[in-house]
């Protein structure tokens, strides 16, 4: 490297310079002018906040020779030791190299000894949260009662893995992730001071690619002006960082307001084609739709990003969309910015996510004497996370109720079964990954007593089931559920039993005792209803009553 | 907006097909002596991340000023004939096994010595999301602070299989699938393929270079797939017996298991797209009939559900699932005539 790094040049010197962390330093302030030092602080926040950056400066303010009001003055020889990293008395440490209870130790020895030149000795602990839990008994006692010379400042990324006794010795600073605007007024002084030309978009895209994160944003600004030759523009950010162009994520999101498969399916590929990142493109619209939402819910709130030419149209897309299709394609897209599912296509997810966003409406409005095989297939065949599922379908089970309307049992248990089924599988997945795929294979057929009967096509499956883990996590699952405890028992389907068996509700009989479809007319009928084909196709039955 | 075309041509691409914007990136970090110690190129199998670190490490080590691999220095020999001895390349035994963590402390104790030829010391770790926990964490350190001389160069399939740790420590370069037509255009002018299969090999590829000269070279490839979609073909009007007795042959064998679903994914993607009316990225373009004919038998919601259905299965695949139940599940999702 010739040159410092950005952020590390363009690290704040004065409480001023903080960006974003107000709360926190209103309050340090605060303190130091009526002299109430803690002797003990964590800041907790995501990275690239301000923590480190905060710590020094407070090490300054404590220290400084100026009069109470101008420190830090970054003018007496404390300051300007600090900010040349040189100060004796600032002691940083890096806890993820120095994890043990003998390095706390070592430390606990030498606090003792008073400052060499400052007022306070200040310690600053960077990544506390990685300490071995010895070391951070070894220190609670200093942490309580140190030297009054001395102050303790612990930064960590991971608040939650600080042990409490160690949290309610210090005073907790919460930083925040930095909004956009923040982060692009930064970029824009840093640009301006620096003599480098930047279009203001590029700056944007920049701000948004850091995620809150002040030390990416100059990272990644560091790392685009080396890549520009001249003025860093929008295109260049885009390309580097596989950024869509606004105007493709405003075609997808128009195209999944109309309903246009065909236009929305196109521009995503023509996007991913000229080298766009399909999560970084996933990202972008759910920042579109939210933008849209805030629009359509008339919160006043425009996000930074939205361009002046854009609002127009985004006000056309809210005015002809329904906030639900919308908070769905959010969770949709979200997922497929998010979801660690294979990359052997890399735009698939992308894909999916657009397609899945637009087929409800289309099911819901598809022609309504569809047959049940084919509608069963949805719940099925879609992956199981919850999430999945939009709340603006009809949920699964409403489906296949509705197709059984006409012979449903009286008895609340077995409708409660069928209910349960996917919400069954999904709590059974964590715990057993192959015997949630094993479960799909079957149906609850019937409830007698506490016993839940299952039915089987295969006997492979079935003798699955019933080893003795198996079994008792099914039983373990399903009684969760259903809130009483219950059995099971696996049986082999007969061959009429086709699919969609319903469930019935015996008391004491056995399960097969009695056909669940409504009296029969003639043959035709029932060679007509695709059940019963595909148990005579597939599975060789006859009819013959 | 060209992506290829706004990042400039630069007067020499290192021989690398396409990602003009990493190579000008890296070339312009060595040219303003900004080099990062670490780096982290992610992208599909295929796509050229391995082919971009040869060239990056070549240009690093040559004894030349500059950018760009002399090709005539000692250096240069060495690195073509990949014996450079200050080259290190560090990946699991084979694709599927772990990287250890002695791997890592091996080279570590390589990285501490001072070059032996020139002025710095490459590594490069292949296949990084194989490492166990221990070797990723095992190389944090290295990755801070590698001695002045060293990059380490990081190769991934995505960065979210990494630690999130080892990821903010490198300068990410997210390598994504080219154009078809990029491929295309370097197969025949390279001499690799007469036009027409050319074309082919670009649409099959998805974007991966690697895929389309490994699939010229290996005759197998093409031959393979023919006939894996032959029998997807034959299972969609197969009875459920049928299908079962595939799903068990095809979970005797892992590998096969992940090359059909692969290509069945590919399959149901293109009937969806066929069915919606995006044609634009098919995949399986000498098929299109085949697809249209699914496409209009199956529709745009069934083919959708079917893509979902492969996608899970191959999901569960990943992750340990038992391959036979999840295959057979997978089989009474396919449509059906």
């Amino acid at each position: 490297m010739t040159e410092q790094a950005l952020y590390r040049k363009w690290r704040p010197r004065t409480f001023d310079e903080v960006v974003g962390q107000e709360h926190v330093i209103h309050t340090l302030r605060h303190a130091l002018s009526s002299g109430r030092i803690h002797h003990a602080y964590l800041f907790a926040g995501p990275r690239g906040t301000g923590k480190t950056t905060t710590a020094r400066l407070l090490a300054k303010a404590v220290n400084c020779l100026a009069p109470e009001a101008e420190r830090p003055c970054n003018r007496c020889s404390i300051c300007q030791a600090v900010n040349e990293g040189r100060l004796l008395d600032l002691i940083e440490i890096d806890a993820a190299s120095n994890t043990g209870v003998d390095d706390v130790r070592e430390l606990r020895e030498r606090v003792g000894f008073r400052p060499n030149e400052a007022r306070y000795k200040v310690y600053v602990i960077d990544e506390v949260h990685m300490l071995s839990t010895s070391a951070f008994n070894a220190l609670l006692k200093t942490l309580e009662e140190p030297p009054p010379h001395a102050i303790f400042v612990l930064a960590t990324t991971e608040a939650h893995k600080i042990p409490a006794t160690v949290i309610s010795r210090c005073q907790r600073f919460n930083f925040r992730r930095l909004p956009l605007d923040a982060i692009v007024a930064r970029l824009e002084r840093i640009v301006e001071q620096e003599h480098i030309q930047a279009e203001r978009e590029a700056l944007i895209a920049i701000a948004r690619q850091a995620t809150g994160s002040m030390r990416d944003a100059e990272s990644l600004l560091d790392q685009l002006v080396s890549y520009s030759a001249g003025r860093l523009t929008a295109a260049e950010v885009h390309a580097v960082l596989g950024i869509g162009s606004s105007e493709a994520v405003c075609q997808v999101v128009e195209a999944l307001v109309r309903g246009d498969a065909a236009q929305g399916l196109s521009v995503i590929n023509t996007a991913v084609e000229e080298g766009v990142d399909p999560r970084q493109f996933a990202c972008q619209i759910v920042d579109h739709l939210r933008a849209l939402l805030l629009v359509q819910l008339k919160s006043g709130i425009i996000p930074p990003y939205v361009t002046e030419e854009m609002l127009p149209r985004l006000e056309k897309q809210a005015a002809s969309s329904s906030p639900r299709v919308l908070v769905q394609a959010v969770k949709l897209f979200n997922r497929a910015a998010t979801d660690a599912k294979s990359s052997w296509q890399p735009q698939l997810p992308l894909e999916m996510a657009f397609v899945e966003a637009l087929l409800p409406p289309e099911i819901e409005a598809g022609p309504t004497p569809q047959p049940a095989s084919q509608r069963q297939t949805r719940p099925v065949s879609s992956p199981p996370s919850p999430s999945a599922h939009p709340a603006s379908r009809p949920p699964a089970p409403a489906v296949v109720r509705e197709a059984e309307a006409g012979y449903r049992a009286s008895s609340v248990a077995p409708e409660r079964l069928q209910e349960c089924w996917p919400e069954f599988l999904n709590a059974l997945r964590p715990r057993n990954l192959s015997l949630e795929a094993l479960m799909r294979s079957c149906r609850p057929l019937a409830v007698e007593g506490d016993v839940v009967v299952l039915g089987f096509d295969y006997d492979f499956h079935r003798g699955k089931v019933e080893e003795e883990r198996n079994k008792r996590d099914v039983e373990d699952v399903l009684s969760n559920l259903l809130g009483w405890r219950c059995r099971i028992r696996c049986v082999l389907r007969q061959k009429g039993q086709a699919e969609q068996t319903p469930i019935t509700h015996h008391q004491p009989q056995p399960a097969q005792a009695e056909p669940p479809t409504p009296t029969p007319s003639s043959d035709q009928e029932h060679a007509d209803d695709p059940l019963i084909r595909t148990a005579i196709e597939d599975l060789g039955a006859q009819i013959i009553g | 907006m060209d992506m290829s075309e706004s990042a400039g041509l630069d007067s020499h691409a290192w021989g690398i097909v396409g990602h003009k914007w990493a190579v000008r990136l890296l070339q312009r970090a060595i040219t303003t002596q900004s080099i990062s110690h670490a780096y982290l190129f992610t992208g599909p199998a295929g796509v050229g991340k391995m082919t971009l670190a040869l060239a990056f490490a070549a240009a690093l080590l040559c004894q030349e000023e500059g950018a760009i691999p002399c090709g005539r220095c000692r250096a240069c020999r060495l690195s073509a004939a990949a014996h450079h001895p200050d080259l290190y390349v560090v990946e699991s035994e084979h694709v599927g096994a772990d990287l250890k963590i002695e791997q890592i402390r091996e080279l570590q104790r390589q990285l501490a010595v001072s070059p032996v030829e020139g002025r710095r010391k490459v590594a490069i770790l292949n296949r990084f999301e194989e490492a166990t926990a221990s070797a990723a964490n095992a190389l944090l350190k290295t990755l801070e602070e590698p001695p002045a001389y060293a990059v380490i160069l990081l190769l991934a399939a995505e960065g979210r299989l990494l630690l999130p740790t080892v990821v903010s420590r490198c300068q990410h370069i997210n390598l994504r699938p080219l154009p078809a037509d990029v491929i295309r255009q370097a197969l025949v002018e390279r001499g690799l393929a007469e036009p027409e299969q050319a074309e082919l090999l670009a649409h099959l590829s998805g974007g991966r270079p690697g895929w389309a000269i490994r699939a010229v070279k290996d005759k197998g490839l093409l031959q393979r797939r023919a006939q894996l979609l032959d029998e997807l073909h034959s299972l969609i009007g197969a009875p459920v017996s049928a299908r079962l007795r595939y799903a068990e042959a095809m979970a005797r064998d892992p590998v096969v298991a992940r090359e059909t679903l692969e290509l069945w994914l590919c399959w149901w993607r293109d009937v969806m797209m066929v069915a919606a009316g995006a044609e634009a990225s098919l995949t399986n373009v000498d098929r299109y009939s085949l697809l249209r004919a699914h496409a209009d038998r199956f529709g745009f919601a069934r083919s959708a559900a079917t893509v979902e259905a492969v996608l899970a299965a191959a999901d569960r695949l990943e992750r340990n699932a038992n391959p036979r139940l999840t295959l057979e599940v997978l089989m009474l999702d396919l449509p059906r005539q």
